[in-house]
């Protein structure tokens, strides 16, 4: 009974297109927009190269330090290419300015001066590469006044000149020997989507489970009051057909693992037994999502389905799939949300175990979604044992 | 009459503000077609859910083959089939599985189930669509399914709540015969349904029910006698004035008399020569008319006059 | 007015997604005004860094420490390393310094010392590295120049403060633009999916209903009936579009009284239009009720993930961009993206917006069009 039950219940998943729409291709599809999304997020953070202008006059000309130094930043064919430099007339850079081709440009006269025609981090680096140069220029001058004040002789300033503005340079080409960077290799931003995507497609595994298990109750369909007029133990019908919904769910889960890892190229780490084992919690806390809504919520079966794809797409959002910043903001002012949203244990679980040496945080969030599934199946428990009801 | 398979004493059950089933109490007895009748609303539906178990009840008791019905009763459950009112299969099976599921919560022997679950098709006529799903089924093969899954196990108890709602006449027929056979098979069957030929042609006993209490109950014929009006007579008449039918309302039998686009409908309380009477009276003032004929009452001019005639939700 | 009536019946059925996804709006509206979200817009330029300082807060150490807290914006709240990790993942924090034991005394002694860094390695994070190599540089070659420890921190102060004259000639403030264009960006996903859930499930109820209705109602005729229809939905989408535009005026106040939020306003307007055709057009297509939900959320995440309404359209590689060209979000996005930076409204700044705009309009007609020929041969096929 237990394996004939089981069977068709199994049957009846795989035949289920809707079913499977949400919980094998929905979460493909949604990964294949995530990688197209964020497949450059990384780089683009980095610098790029800046539209800038420069006012041609006597000073530039004859400022060594500013003509050499943008000069070699706005090399093309060097790697630490910073600016794309237009050498122009004030009039042509204000007109550039007005129409946004560049961001801003630097004016020599007494003082440089930089206008700019917004705030930004492009402005702001531009600004900053000027104060660089000017303090070049404070580097040099007091060198020379050391030397001068030091030695009396000056027969040989033309070449000191020349020592020291090499010598300016060097120090200020010279790569930085004194910081050491000791950030997390794993700094990938991208993951956190992806982890949102396993943590949504575990709980979209709560359609399969909610039905399986209206089917079996009478309240809920007449198909549950067909099978509960039969001579068949409830549990042995609710515990098979529960089972069938989360092996299909896993086998979704699966697909997912196999087209993230071998089609989109993601890198789940070192602890893919981990990842694996928080996944199938976690499904099985979708399970009980899909048991507990199934059970309780005296309603048609679409309801229940709106019910279960809202519930988790609240819950996808607060745990970062729209925008990573919600998460950090959601623990950080209202942290009991995601203490009890299901898809933030399991993307909170999967990033702490990416993220940090220890593992707390990993079993933390594992004990979470324990006590989740627990509590609801409890729940569904209680409503479960009623086998006659007060109304159809 | 045999003995008593199911026997309800009693029943009672109470919504919030409203007496579902008001002191019921009936049996249905061995080898019989109980018709359980009665308008929309009337607690049959409710009756039955009660009797399997389905449904919590607030008085009463609910004995099948002299055993205490309980949703644990699985000896109990394993003699009884039940069709409901709404189509109950699913759509991702096709209709060979779906009564092999439906059937499977009932026997577990592989070989006997497979016997069994040919005869149900059989007995339906969906032979040839064993393979189809339930969405490429019409509407009458859709019932004749949703039979077979109810009663593939061979049930000594047979449930039919209004099986053939919206089913087209060939469908009917099947589904009628497939019914009669089953009782010559040797089961019991309540039926329940708002066709009054249906169950004139099938049942041998009728109960008649109505806010949650029975009205009347016996066979068709005791049913018949109950009702005051005896006889209807039928005139295909074009132009009657309006004093002719005044004067055949005072006629000595005359329950009622009704007159529509030429035609007359005269019912009769009881009596003899009603028809003789008629065709003197309009031979009489030179009337003529094209048709007449003499009726007895059906059940459902039975059912109508017991149950009222107003209009219901 | 049975249609409308009808029409009200179905809405209401449908509350429930309608309401999650203006949930979803404000949230992400709301959080996005409490985090200065730092990627799209950054004024101030002051990064976020955390000093982890194992010296003694002395001499050329405590130089270093002013330095930073002078340039950027000092954090002290987090005291272990996985609160580090933590906020330096989100952004939260963009540097961490970690000053060694005798820094000062190694430093000045030409050792060489090592300052460790965490860094998010985004803009913000190189900026503030920039900033710390600067000033390390400088003081390098001081300390090569200066024996003296005052002298080179004079020389060394003296230089830092010496700044560049900075003249900023937009008037904008670009951060509350920036936040209206995130907002706005969100209801890309909010207006196309409200109107195709809502749209595709009353076009299928009718759809399904239509033979029965068309006898009950026999004194309406086919065009008249089709005509209350489009109106029903269209009066839906405009009061949606109106809904999500009052919310935009409660959240940003009077920044919406200005041209630039004339232009936001009148952008959704018309990329609404547009979803109204889109939502038309699978009205017409679908067959079966149960598919409308997976529709609605692949088309509308779908175009919100590619166009750029939930990730900032810069971080999209190009040929993203370049598919998210056939898609009406893009324009709509674009025109919102170019609206921030919008100085002087003349037709010369505005081109831009207004080939968005024709764009938008061309999609509307050429969809309206495929709906036309599609919803012919379905009818043609029904006879």
């Amino acid at each position: 009974m237990f394996f004939h039950n089981f069977k068709y219940a199994l049957k009846k998943l795989i035949r289920n297109r809707m079913l499977l729409f949400w919980t094998f291709a929905f979460p493909i599809i949604l990964g294949t927009f995530f990688s197209m999304a964020f497949s450059d997020i990384e780089n683009s953070e980095k610098l790029h190269v800046i539209d800038i202008a420069i006012v041609e006059n006597d000073v530039f000309e004859n400022n060594l330090l500013y003509k050499e130094t943008f000069l070699a930043l706005g090399d093309k064919n060097s790697d630490e290419q910073l600016f794309s430099i237009q050498y122009v007339d004030l009039a042509q850079a204000e007109e550039l300015l007005s129409k946004d081709e560049i961001v801003g440009y630097l004016f020599l006269d007494k003082t440089p001066q930089i206008v700019i025609g917004a705030n930004g981090i492009n402005e702001t680096i531009f600004k900053y590469v000027v104060e660089q140069i000017g303090q070049m220029e404070d580097v040099f001058q007091a060198s020379l006044e050391n030397k001068l004040r030091d030695s009396k002789d000056l027969t040989s300033l033309d070449s000191w000149y020349v020592e020291l503005y090499q010598q300016t340079m060097e120090y200020f080409n010279k790569e930085q020997a004194m910081i050491q960077d000791i950030s997390s290799t794993h700094l990938n931003y991208t993951m956190i989507e992806y982890y949102t995507l396993i943590a949504m497609t575990c709980l979209y595994g709560g359609i399969l489970g909610m039905n399986v298990i209206n089917q079996c109750l009478a309240n809920m369909s007449s198909n549950g009051k067909r099978t509960s007029i039969s001579p068949s133990s409830k549990w042995k019908l609710i515990f098979s057909s529960a089972l069938a919904g989360y092996i299909v769910q896993v086998f979704g889960l699966l697909l997912l693992f196999l087209y993230t890892i071998f089609v989109l190229q993601v890198d789940y780490g070192s602890h893919f037994f981990l990842v694996v084992l928080l996944s199938l919690i976690g499904s099985f806390a979708g399970l009980s999502l899909g048991v507990f809504i199934a059970s309780l919520f005296p309603s048609n079966e679409n309801t229940k389905f709106g019910i279960i794809i809202s519930v988790t797409m609240l819950g996808c959002f607060f745990s970062g799939m729209m925008g990573i910043t919600m998460k950090y903001v959601v623990d950080q002012s209202f942290p009991l949300v995601n203490y009890l949203n299901p898809a933030n244990m399991i993307t909170d679980g999967l990033y702490a175990l990416y993220y940090y040496n220890t593992l707390d945080r990993f079993c933390f969030n594992l004990v979470s979604l324990f006590l989740f599934s627990f509590v609801l199946i409890l729940i569904s428990i209680f409503s479960l044992r009623r086998q006659k009801y007060d109304s159809i | 009459m045999g003995k008593a398979v199911v026997s309800v004493k009693k029943l009672t059950k109470q919504y919030k503000n409203l007496k579902a089933i008001d002191n019921l109490s009936f049996d249905v007895f061995q080898g019989e077609i109980l018709g359980l009748l009665g308008p929309n609303g009337s607690g049959k539906s409710t009756t039955i859910n009660c009797i399997l178990s389905l449904l919590n009840f607030s008085k009463g008791s609910i004995q099948i083959f002299g055993k205490e019905m309980d949703p644990s009763a699985y000896d109990l459950k394993r003699e009884i089939g039940v069709v409901f009112q709404d189509v109950a299969v699913f759509d991702e099976l096709t209709v060979f599985e779906n009564i092999d599921y439906f059937c499977g919560l009932y026997i577990s022997d592989k070989q006997t189930r497979r016997k069994y679950v040919e005869d149900a098709i059989h007995l339906v006529g969906l032979e040839e669509f064993q393979k189809f799903y339930p969405k490429q089924l019409s509407g009458g093969l859709l019932r004749r399914l949703n039979i077979a899954c109810g009663v593939a196990h061979k049930p000594k108890l047979i449930i039919l709540d209004e099986p053939t709602v919206a089913v087209d006449p060939q469908s009917r027929n099947n589904i009628l015969d497939g019914i009669r056979f089953l009782r010559d098979q040797g089961s019991t069957v309540i039926y329940t349904t708002h066709y009054m030929e249906e169950v004139e042609i099938l049942c041998d006993r009728v109960i008649i029910l109505d806010r949650g209490k029975v009205i009347a109950s016996g066979t068709i014929d005791e049913l018949k006698k109950l009702a005051k009006l005896e006889e209807k007579v039928t005139v295909e008449v074009y132009d009657l004035d309006l004093k002719y039918i005044e004067e055949i309302k005072s006629f000595r039998n005359a329950l009622e008399v009704s007159y529509h686009n030429g035609v007359l409908l005269v019912t009769y309380k009881k009596g003899k020569d009603n028809l003789v009477e008629i065709m003197e009276y309009l031979k009489k003032n030179k009337i003529c008319y094209h048709k007449i004929f003499s009726e007895r009452p059906t059940l459902n001019d039975v059912f109508l006059e017991l149950t009222g005639k107003e209009l219901r939700d | 007015m049975i249609v409308f009536r009808t029409f009200l019946k179905i809405l209401k059925s449908c509350k429930a997604p309608i309401i999650l996804y203006t949930v979803l709006l404000v949230f992400f509206a709301g959080f996005n005004m409490e985090s200065n979200d730092s990627t799209s817009n950054f004024t101030a330029e002051k990064p976020d860094l955390l000093i982890v300082n194992h010296d003694e807060s002395f001499g050329f150490t405590q130089h270093l420490i002013d330095y930073l807290e002078e340039n950027t914006n000092v954090v002290t709240t987090l005291d272990n390393e996985d609160q580090i990790n933590d906020a330096l993942f989100y952004r939260n924090l963009n540097y961490v310094i970690y000053i060694p034991e005798h820094f000062r005394e190694d430093f000045l002694n030409h050792k060489n010392p090592q300052i460790q860094v965490k860094s998010t390695g985004d803009y913000m994070g190189s900026l503030t590295e920039m900033m710390l190599s600067q000033y390390l540089r400088l003081a390098d070659i001081y300390n090569t120049i200066f024996e003296d420890e005052d002298e080179m921190l004079e020389h060394l102060s003296k230089s830092l403060s010496n700044k560049t004259k900075v003249e900023v000639t937009s008037k904008l403030d670009t951060n509350q633009l920036s936040r209206i264009a995130t907002y706005y960006n969100f209801l890309n996903y909010c207006i196309l999916a409200g109107c195709v859930y809502v749209v595709c499930l009353i076009l299928f109820s009718f759809k399904k209903d239509t033979i029965r209705k068309r006898t009950i109602v026999s004194s309406m005729n086919y065009k008249s009936y089709n005509r209350q229809l489009l109106f029903s939905n269209s009066l839906f989408v405009f009061v949606l579009w109106l809904f999500y535009v009052l919310l935009s005026f409660l959240l940003f106040g009077t920044s919406m009284v200005t041209l630039h939020g004339m232009f936001y306003i009148l952008n959704s307007l018309v990329f609404s239009i547009c979803a109204l055709a889109i939502a038309f057009l699978i009205g017409n297509l679908i067959y079966n009720r149960e598919v409308i939900n997976g529709i609605v959320n692949v088309i509308a995440l779908g175009s919100s993930f590619l166009c750029g309404a939930f990730v900032p359209i810069d971080f999209l590689p190009d040929f993203v961009l370049k598919i998210a060209h056939v898609l009406p979000s893009y324009w709509y996005i674009q025109t919102n993206e170019s609206v921030k930076l919008i100085e002087e409204f003349d037709f010369l700044h505005l081109k831009p917006v207004y080939f968005n705009w024709l764009m938008l309009l061309i999609f509307f007609l050429l969809i309206i069009m495929i709906t036309n020929v599609i919803s012919n041969r379905m009818r043609k096929k029904e006879n």
